[in-house]
């Protein structure tokens, strides 16, 4: 083979890749996505998403998935979904195909999508499969960090066609936190804080990596998870009773998937150990959604979430 | 007479064996107030017994490790007795509370009550005895069963299916309620952490029956041993002290199982401990797993506590791991005894 033969031919092959990507373009976008390039239509017409985060920033670019995946704990679309949709898309409610982890493929079949938008880490075998339904976006994998969501809502946004949509909905989220973070410095809040989920044998310590710590600390509080959560985990593992002052900050956001927070707050006052707890004793401690707070992502649940800052911590 | 009843209650040969897992019980319970996952050292905690101590290390000591030193001394004593039981009344080595169903049967029938909308900690003890009994009647309607009753291992396998429908139809009842299943999916696996005194009073009256049933059937169960016809002809009814032997049971299971949640292989590794101590007779067996329950149940709990500090595994992991190698060893075993 003489040395310049393979580059001509090489160049003859871009020339047509380049050709076809052109005579496409007013159709398609690419996307650069965990497997690669994929080629999604311009404005897509029936969506499904698999993830509570790519649900969240359809609707926050004002696309109304067809199918949606469950949230953590529930039979349906987390509560602050439920609500968003009832204010301003009150006859739509997508239909549920399957739990984040377990993907009904008939049902997603069933609503013919043009566009897939799924969970960073979605296995190859699913992807496999559902890329033969239709365009199938998946988020590059990255490191567990707060603001993972940012990266995904801009793709799940370039994805719908919407990107300036999500771009601004990011924005809001970052000037509210701003101005948020003013009006506590104002009412001179701050302080430590720290996001467990309840459990009779001990709380599960939320990292400070997870989507709702990064917002916590947005607002200018330290958020604190006592070290207690490796690199890689979500939160840790029950926390034995004995080293609760760990976690004993300032203030104590506690996770509840229980329908009513102050019922899950009671439960924890039973218990001899949390009542000792400083930030019980100072009445400190807020009950919080779970299913909101450490379940779901994106612009909408950034802005639940930090309306349930602001209602807690502003006098 | 007074002085006679305790030389006639305590078999010949046993004042050693009990007196030494006696004063080794006393010592794992010491342990297990001194030790722990978190910073209350046990210089700290000795201080707290001595009756000094600092405010913290006075709470962990009092309030956290008493509690469940208690609990586990209750869990560990009716868990380690219903195995005895339940081994003598089926003849069947390897007939296991955990191994058989009645556990799981306990658990269903409280993740029923929850589904149904009880409040976790009002009727969980008097559901999970009936979840109990049903189990129990269940194992022993198939170890009555032409041919299975002869076949220890055999049994096993029919308690190992009972045992996963069990798990079955109590996952669905997880699924069908996703809220409730996060609340009771850590009582499932069992566990003495965050367990109060409050818990073990609960339990103590039905503890107090099943043991005043066992002093009673006792000496029926040890001739029901040598053949129904031999037990018939001392004057005892067979099938009445079944039937007191699967009450007692129950009720010992199922009040084990609504403080601690389902925890296998104590009834299985307590009574074989015992009677390779003090040989088959079961009242021989019964009065060495008084001690020898507690002692298992604390001291798995004790390392549950320090092996992953600051966080503790599942007592019901911890007492899998002890008791799996001494089910294969049973099993193994040349020849099964039969009881």
């Amino acid at each position: 083979m003489s040395p310049s033969a393979f580059p001509r031919r090489r160049v003859a092959g871009l020339a047509l890749l380049l050709g076809l990507a052109a005579a496409q373009s007013a159709l398609a976008t690419t996307l650069e996505t965990a497997h690669g390039p994929v080629e999604v239509g311009d404005d897509p017409q029936r969506v499904v998403t698999l993830y509570e985060g790519a649900l969240d920033a359809a609707l926050a670019g004002g696309v109304v998935p067809l199918g949606a995946v469950t949230t953590r704990g529930g039979d349906g679309v987390a509560g602050y979904i439920d609500d968003y949709l009832d204010a301003r898309h009150p006859d739509a409610e997508p239909a549920i195909v399957g739990v984040v982890r377990e993907i009904n493929l008939e049902a997603v079949l069933a609503q013919r999508p043009d566009l897939i938008l799924a969970p960073p880490q979605l296995a190859d075998e699913q992807y496999a499969l559902l890329s033969r339904l239709a365009p199938t976006v998946v988020p590059p994998t990255r490191p567990l960090a707060a603001d993972n969501w940012k990266h995904e809502a801009r793709l799940y946004g370039q994805a719908l066609g919407r990107e300036a949509q999500l771009e601004a909905a990011i924005a809001a989220v970052e000037e509210r936190a701003q101005a948020l973070t003013e009006a506590l410095a104002d009412a001179e809040v701050s302080g430590e804080v720290s996001l467990v989920r309840w459990m009779p044998q001990g709380p599960l310590v939320m990292s400070e990596r997870l989507f709702a710590s990064g917002l916590l600390a947005a607002t200018g509080l330290t958020f604190s998870d006592g070290d207690l959560v490796n690199d890689r985990g979500v939160h840790s593992d029950p926390l034995s009773l004995e080293n609760l002052s760990r976690v004993d900050s300032d203030w104590l956001f506690l996770a509840t998937l229980n329908a009513d927070g102050q019922e899950a707050l009671e439960a924890a006052r039973t218990s001899p150990a949390f009542e000792r707890l400083e930030a019980v004793a100072n009445d400190r401690v807020v009950p919080v959604d779970g299913q909101l707070w450490t379940s779901a992502n994106g612009p909408l649940a950034a802005q639940a979430i930090l309306d349930d800052i602001e209602a807690a911590l502003l006098p | 007479m007074i002085a006679a009843l305790p030389r006639r209650l305590l078999p010949e040969g046993l004042a050693l064996p009990l007196a030494g897992l006696t004063l080794a019980l006393s010592l794992v319970m010491l342990a297990s107030l001194l030790l722990g996952a978190g910073e209350v050292t046990p210089t700290r905690a000795l201080a707290v017994l001595a009756g000094g101590g600092d405010d913290e290390a006075r709470f962990v000591v009092g309030s956290l490790r008493l509690p469940r030193t208690l609990v586990g001394a209750a869990v560990g004593l009716a868990l380690g007795m219903a195995g005895a039981l339940l081994q003598a009344v089926s003849r069947n080595p390897l007939a296991e509370p955990g191994l058989l169903g009645v556990s799981a049967g306990a658990a269903f029938a409280v993740a029923l009550a929850l589904w149904l909308g009880a409040s976790a900690t009002t009727l969980r003890v008097a559901v999970a005895q009936a979840g109990a009994l049903a189990g129990c009647l269940c194992v022993l309607g198939v170890a009555r069963l032409r041919g299975l009753g002869n076949d220890p291992i055999r049994l096993v396998l029919a308690g190992a299916a009972f045992s996963a429908l069990l798990a079955a139809l109590t996952s669905l009842l997880l699924l069908f309620d996703q809220r409730a299943a996060d609340e009771i999916r850590f009582w499932v696996i069992g566990s003495l952490s965050g367990r109060r005194l409050a818990d073990l009073l609960a339990v103590l009256p039905s503890l107090a029956l099943a043991l005043a049933i066992t002093l009673l059937v006792a000496r029926p169960l040890a001739a029901l041993a040598l053949g129904e016809r031999v037990a018939s002809g001392l004057g005892h009814r067979p099938g009445r002290v079944r039937g007191l032997v699967v009450l007692a049971v129950a009720l010992l299971v199922g009040a084990a199982t609504a403080i601690a949640g389902p925890i296998a292989f104590v009834g299985l590794v307590v009574p074989f401990a015992a009677r390779a101590l003090a040989g088959p007779d079961i009242r021989r067996t019964l009065w060495l797993c008084l001690p020898l329950g507690p002692l298992m149940v604390i001291g798995a709990d004790i390392l549950s506590r320090l092996l992953v500090a600051p966080s503790e595994l599942s007592l019901g992991v911890l007492t899998a791991l002890c008791g799996a190698p001494v089910l294969i060893l049973v099993v193994r075993a040349r020849r099964l005894p039969s009881l």
